[in-house]
C-alpha cells in the first residue's frame, strides 16, 4: 500500500473486511451522475434518468424496481435507528442531508465534511453495511435499516465503543468522532476479535485532522480485550 | 533554566493574544506541612510533605493532586461520541434559510456580468447579496451569496447565477511575482520590506572560515488547516431587537459586535455562541466574509440563515499556512558547533506576508544573518496556522544542521546538543532517541547507502513555544444549595480540552470528583475570555479558574467554620467532604452545601501571573522506512517529549501531542496546495487530492511528558507540530542518503534524490 495513496486495498483477512474499509463505502453512487446531468435541477425539478422512465405515484413504498421516476419533493418513509419516520426529500437529496436537514428532530450526529466520500464523517450503517451517508440517496434507503451514531446508546447508556472512546480520549474537536465511532462499531460487530491491523483498515476511510487516530486504535482494542457487545 | 531564549509567538493576527514573555517574579516562600499519598517502593503510603503556603491560590505539590495532572476523561466526551454535541454546522432554527457563496474561480478577474434573474426564478430562492461587483484579486474571493429554502435549492440558485468575467493579469508563484515586469498584486508591490537580522558580511566570513560548509535551498509548500468543520455561521435573527449568532471560531468574544452592526442591533442584545467547534488550528479568527454575508442575508430576510462553507470553498478561501523558499548556508567546526549561518528567505503568503520564525531557529550561532521578506501573489492571504512560521524554519534549520553534521562526520544527536545551551532539550533529545532505538542504530554519523530495498533511518528536530498567558478571563464559580457546582467562562474549546479543565480545577480545589462540577463555556453571556491562538488559552484561563475556585473555597469556608468549630483557614475540603483540620464533625459536600442561603454562593476569579508560566521545549524523533524501489516512505515510529508545566489533564495533553505529530507527518509526506500556474485554479480543493494522514499511515507514537518541569501550567499545543516534518525528512536521508530539500517528501522526490529518476 502506497504511503501516498493509502486507499485501503482488499486486505488479506477475508472478504467481509471489504465492508469495513473505505473501498466499500466508496461504492459508485448515482449522485454524481445526476449532479452533472441535471440542468433541470436549476428549476428545482430533477428527473433522474438513471432511475428509468416509468412514473410511479407510490413514492412511499419500498423500491420495487429501478423503473421509477421521482421528481420534485416526495414523501418517503425511512427506518431510522429502529423507528419509522416519514420525510419529504428530493430525489437527489442524500441520505446524510435527509437526516441532518429534513428529519424531525434533525439527526446532526453524522457530519457533513467533504460531501463526496472522502472523509467518513458521515459513516452510518445501512442495511448492515457501513456506508458514507453523503454518497447514498435518501430514496435508496427506503426499506433498509438506517443506523446512525444517535442510535448506538441504550437510553442514557453509551455503547461499549462509545465508552471506550471516552475512556481513551479518542476525540478532540469531535467533528470526525461520530464517523469513527460508526466505523469501529461496524468493524467490531463483524469482527469481535479484531486486531490492530484490521482496526486500522476499518477506519482507513475516516479522516481526523486533530490526530486522534492513536487513541481511536487504543479505544477499539480495549473493547476487543473487554469483549465487545 | 539557563540562557532562556526568547519564546516567540509571532504571526497571530491579534497581538493582544500573545503573552508577555517573562516569567513571574519569584515570591518569598512560606511553607506548611500537609498529608499526601506517595508511592514508596511500589506501595501507596500516606506521608507528610512540606508545601508552599503563600496564603493565596496555589497549584500545590504535584504529589497532592487528586484531579489535575491525572488521566481525565473529557467532560464533553459523551456528547461527542453520541452525536449530541451541537456544532455551528448542526444548528437548526425555525424557518432557517440555507446560504451558499459564489467564489472567484481564478486568481484575478473583472466581472463582466452578474445577473440574478434566473437565480430568482429558482424554486426556493429567498435572497441574494452581492459581495463584490467589479473585480477580484485572489483565487476564491467571494462574489455573491444566495439564500434559499433548502440546501439543495441554494445550490440550484448558485448555479443559476449568470456570471461572466474576464481574467486579469495575475501572479501565482514566487518566480513570476519577482520579475521586473510582473503584474502588481497590490499597491504595496509584490515584495514586502525585508526584515534583517545580523550582519551578512560577518556571517559569510564565519561560514567561509569554517572547516565544514553547506549551502542549500529549502522549500516548503503552502498547506491548509483543513478543519473538518468548515468556516461559517448561523445568524439567528427573526426580527425584533435581539439575535443569537453561532460561529465556528476560536474567539467567542470576536463576532457578536460585527453581527450586531450588520443587523443594526445593540451588541448587548446579540449573543455569540461557540458551544462546540470542529477545529480551527489558527484559521478561525473573527466573523469572516462568510459570517458577514450570513448576517446581511438574515437582515434582509428577517429569518435565521445558515451559511457554512463547502469543502471546496474552505480550501479556496479559508486559510493556509504560508510556504517558504529559504536559501541557507552554514559553517560548522570539528566539534559540531555552528559557527556561521546566513539565509535569505521568501515567504509565500498570497496577498498576505506569510510567517517565518527567525533563523537558524532555536540553535545558537555566533555569527548569523538572515533576510526575510514576503513575496505576494494573487492567492488568499495565509492565516496563522498552529505555530505560524515555525515548522518552516524548523525544516530549513534542522535539514542544514544534519547536512553539516554529516559533512563533519559527527553524531546527529551530539551536534544538536553542541548547539543548545538549554539542558532541557538535551534530556528531551536523549529520551526520544532512546525511544526510537537511536543508540542501537547504525547510521549515527553518516547516512545509509540506499543499496537495500528497504532502508530504515532516524531523524531529530526540536521545538519551542511561548505559551504564557495574560489577563483576560473572568470566571465565575457557583455552588448551589443542593451541592451542584458550576464553573463558567465564555471561552471556547477547540478540541483542546478547555471545557474539561474548567471543571477539573474547581473540583481539585473543592475536594470533589470531576463529575461534581459542570463547566459552562462558549457564550458571550458568560465571563470574558481571550481567543484561542498561539497556545495562550491555558495560561490565560487556568489561573483565572483557579482563582475563582480558591475564592469560592475561601467564601464557603467562612460559612462552614462555625459549623465545624474551627477557623475558616482550618476548613479542609477533601474527598467530597468538609472537616476541620483537627478532625471532629465531618460533613458530606451535600450536607455542607445545605448550609448555604437559597441563592447559593458565587465567586469570581481573574488571571494571576504566578499561576502560569511561559516557554515550553519539545523534541521529536522519527524512524522511517524508505522503499528505494518505489520511493515510498513509511513512518514507523514517532516519539515526542514535551514539557508543559503542570499538566492539567494528561490524557488530553497526550492527545494534542499525538495530533501535532500526525499533522507534522502530513506536512512531511503528503500535503501541498497545488495551483495551476497558468489559470490559477486550485487543482486539489478536496480530500481525495489534498491528502491528510489517515489510519494506515499512523505510526507507533510515543508521548513522554517531561515531568521534571515543575512550573505552573503553560500552553503547549503549538510546539508538537513544529519538529515532526524536519525529523521525518532527516530520517529519510539518514535511511538511504536521499536528501529532500522540498516538502512534501513524495515518492518521486525520493527516487530523484536517489538518482533513480531525473
Amino acid at each position: 500500500m502506497s504511503g501516498h495513496d493509502a486507499r485501503p486495498e482488499t486486505d488479506a483477512h477475508d472478504s467481509a473486511s471489504n465492508e469495513t474499509g473505505r473501498a466499500a463505502r466508496f461504492a459508485p453512487s448515482r449522485r454524481d451522475l445526476m449532479r452533472t446531468s441535471a440542468s433541470a435541477a436549476a428549476a428545482g425539478l430533477v428527473v433522474p434518468a438513471v432511475l428509468g422512465a416509468q412514473s410511479s405515484s407510490a413514492l412511499a413504498a419500498p423500491v420495487a424496481s429501478a423503473a421509477e421516476t421521482l421528481s420534485g419533493e416526495v414523501e418517503i418513509e425511512l427506518s431510522i435507528n429502529g423507528a419509522k419516520q416519514k420525510l419529504k426529500v428530493e430525489p437527489r437529496t442524500t441520505l446524510l442531508d435527509a437526516l441532518r436537514n429534513r428529519a424531525n428532530p434533525p439527526l446532526t450526529g453524522s457530519k457533513l465534511v467533504c460531501d463526496r466520500g472522502n472523509c467518513g464523517a458521515c459513516s452510518m450503517i445501512v442495511g448492515g453495511k457501513l456506508v458514507y451517508g453523503c454518497l447514498q440517496l435518501a430514496v435508496d434507503a427506503r426499506g433498509k435499516d438506517v443506523r446512525t451514531v444517535e442510535g448506538l446508546q441504550q437510553g442514557d447508556e453509551l455503547s461499549a465503543v462509545q465508552r471506550a472512546f471516552c475512556e481513551k480520549d479518542a476525540s478532540m474537536c469531535g467533528f470526525c468522532t461520530p464517523g469513527f465511532v460508526m466505523a469501529i462499531t461496524h468493524c467490531l460487530e463483524n469482527h469481535p476479535k479484531a486486531d490492530l491491523e484490521r482496526i486500522k483498515a476499518a477506519c482507513a476511510g475516516n479522516l481526523c485532522r486533530c490526530g486522534t487516530q492513536p487513541h481511536v486504535f487504543e479505544a477499539a482494542l480495549s473493547v476487543v480485550q473487554g469483549g465487545a457487545k | 533554566m539557563s540562557a532562556t531564549p526568547p519564546f516567540p509567538g509571532a504571526g497571530y493576527p491579534d497581538a493582544s493574544l500573545l503573552a508577555p514573555a517573562q516569567d513571574p517574579a519569584p515570591k518569598p516562600k512560606r511553607t506548611k506541612k500537609i498529608k499526601a499519598t506517595k508511592v514508596v517502593d511500589g506501595i501507596e503510603q500516606e506521608v507528610e510533605i512540606e508545601v508552599e503556603d503563600a496564603g493565596g491560590p496555589e497549584w500545590g505539590a504535584r504529589e497532592t493532586l487528586k484531579v489535575l495532572d491525572k488521566e481525565l476523561q473529557r467532560v464533553d466526551g459523551p456528547v461527542k461520541v453520541s452525536g449530541r454535541a451541537v456544532y455551528t454546522h448542526d444548528v437548526r432554527a425555525p424557518g432557517m434559510a440555507w446560504a451558499r457563496l459564489l467564489l472567484a474561480p481564478v486568481a484575478a478577474l473583472k466581472i463582466a456580468r452578474l445577473d440574478f434573474a434566473a437565480c430568482k426564478a429558482v424554486k426556493g430562492y429567498l435572497a441574494h447579496e452581492v459581495l463584490e461587483a467589479e473585480e477580484t484579486r485572489w483565487l476564491g474571493q467571494p462574489i455573491a451569496a444566495v439564500a434559499a429554502e433548502s440546501s439543495e435549492a441554494a445550490e440550484d440558485c448558485l448555479r443559476a447565477i449568470v456570471f461572466e468575467w474576464e481574467a486579469r493579469p495575475a501572479v501565482l508563484d514566487r518566480e513570476s511575482a519577482l520579475k521586473p515586469d510582473a503584474p502588481q498584486v497590490g499597491r504595496r508591490g509584490n515584495q514586502s520590506k525585508p526584515s534583517v537580522r545580523g550582519e551578512e558580511a560577518k556571517a559569510r566570513a564565519a561560514i567561509e572560515a569554517a572547516q565544514f560548509k553547506v549551502s542549500a535551498t529549502y522549500t516548503v509548500p503552502v498547506v491548509h488547516h483543513a478543519c473538518l468543520e468548515t468556516h461559517g455561521a448561523v445568524v439567528d435573527w427573526r426580527g425584533g431587537d435581539a439575535a443569537t449568532v453561532h460561529c465556528s471560531t476560536q474567539v467567542t468574544f470576536g463576532f457578536a459586535g460585527d453581527a450586531a452592526k450588520i443587523l443594526e442591533l445593540k451588541q448587548a442584545n446579540v449573543v455569540g455562541v461557540v458551544e462546540h467547534m470542529g477545529g480551527g488550528f489558527g484559521s478561525k479568527f473573527g466573523f469572516g466574509i462568510e459570517g458577514e454575508a450570513a448576517a446581511r442575508l438574515s437582515k434582509g430576510l428577517r429569518r435565521p440563515v445558515h451559511l457554512m462553507l463547502t469543502r471546496k470553498d474552505e480550501f479556496r478561501m479559508a486559510g493556509n499556512r504560508s510556504g517558504s523558499h529559504i536559501e541557507a548556508s552554514g559553517g560548522m567546526d570539528s566539534a559540531g558547533v555552528l559557527v556561521g549561518f546566513a539565509a535569505r528567505a521568501h515567504k509565500h503568503g498570497g496577498l498576505g506576508d506569510g510567517s517565518l520564525s527567525g533563523l537558524p531557529y532555536i540553535y545558537k550561532c555566533a555569527e548569523s544573518w538572515s533576510e526575510i521578506s514576503g513575496v505576494r501573489t494573487n492567492l488568499d492571504a495565509s492565516r496563522a496556522m498552529r505555530a505560524p512560521g515555525h515548522p518552516q524554519a524548523s525544516f530549513a534549520t534542522e535539514s542544514l544542521l544534519d547536512e553539516l553534521a554529516y559533512a563533519a562526520g559527527l553524531d546527529l544527536l551530539e551536534v544538536r546538543k553542541a548547539n543548545l545551551d538549554d539542558k532541557v532539550w538535551h534530556r528531551q533529545l536523549e529520551r526520544v532517541a532512546r525511544e526510537v532505538g537511536w543508540f542501537e542504530h547504525a547510521n549515527r554519523t553518516r547516512p545509509g547507502s540506499g543499496k537495500d530495498e528497504l532502508c530504515v533511518g532516524i531523524g531529530f528536530a526540536i521545538s519551542r513555544w511561548g505559551g504564557g498567558g495574560g489577563p483576560a478571563c473572568e470566571v465565575e464559580i457557583a455552588i448551589e444549595r443542593d451541592g451542584s457546582v458550576t464553573s463558567a467562562v465564555g471561552s471556547q474549546d477547540l478540541g483542546t480540552g478547555v471545557r474539561t479543565y474548567v471543571a477539573a480545577i474547581p473540583a481539585e480545589e473543592l475536594g470533589l470528583p470531576l463529575s461534581a462540577v459542570v463547566a459552562k463555556i462558549g457564550s458571550t453571556r458568560l465571563g470574558n475570555a481571550n481567543g484561542s491562538g498561539g497556545s495562550v488559552t491555558t495560561a490565560s484561563l487556568a489561573p483565572a479558574v483557579k482563582h475563582a475556585a480558591w475564592n469560592a473555597r475561601q467564601a464557603f469556608a467562612e460559612v462552614l467554620a462555625p459549623l465545624l468549630g474551627c477557623t475558616s483557614a482550618d476548613v479542609v475540603f477533601a474527598d467530597g467532604h468538609v472537616q476541620a483540620a483537627a478532625g471532629g464533625r465531618k460533613l458530606s459536600w451535600k450536607q455542607a452545601c445545605a448550609a448555604l442561603p437559597e441563592a447559593g454562593l458565587r465567586a469570581k476569579g481573574t488571571w494571576q501571573a504566578h499561576l502560569q508560566a511561559n516557554g515550553v521545549h519539545g523534541a521529536q524523533a522519527a524512524k522511517v522506512e524508505v522503499d528505494t524501489l518505489t520511493g515510498r516512505v513509511r513512518v514507523l515510529h514517532m516519539a515526542c517529549m514535551q514539557d508543559v508545566g503542570l499538566c492539567l489533564n494528561r490524557a488530553a495533553t497526550r492527545s494534542q501531542i499525538n495530533g501535532g505529530m500526525v499533522q507534522a507527518l502530513g506536512y512531511a509526506l503528503l500535503e501541498e496546495r497545488v495551483v495551476d500556474p497558468a489559470l490559477g485554479l486550485q487543482l486539489n480543493p478536496c480530500f481525495e487530492d489534498y491528502k491528510l494522514p489517515h489510519s494506515l499511515e499512523i505510526p507507533k507514537m510515543t508521548v513522554v511528558l517531561d515531568d521534571e518541569d515543575r512550573r505552573a501550567p503553560i500552553g503547549m499545543s503549538e510546539a508538537p507540530i513544529v519538529p515532526g516534518g524536519a525529523a521525518i525528512a532527516n530520517a529519510i536521508h539518514n535511511a538511504c542518503g536521499a536528501r529532500i530539500r522540498s516538502l512534501p517528501c513524495t515518492p518521486d522526490k525520493v527516487l530523484a534524490a536517489l538518482g533513480k529518476v531525473s
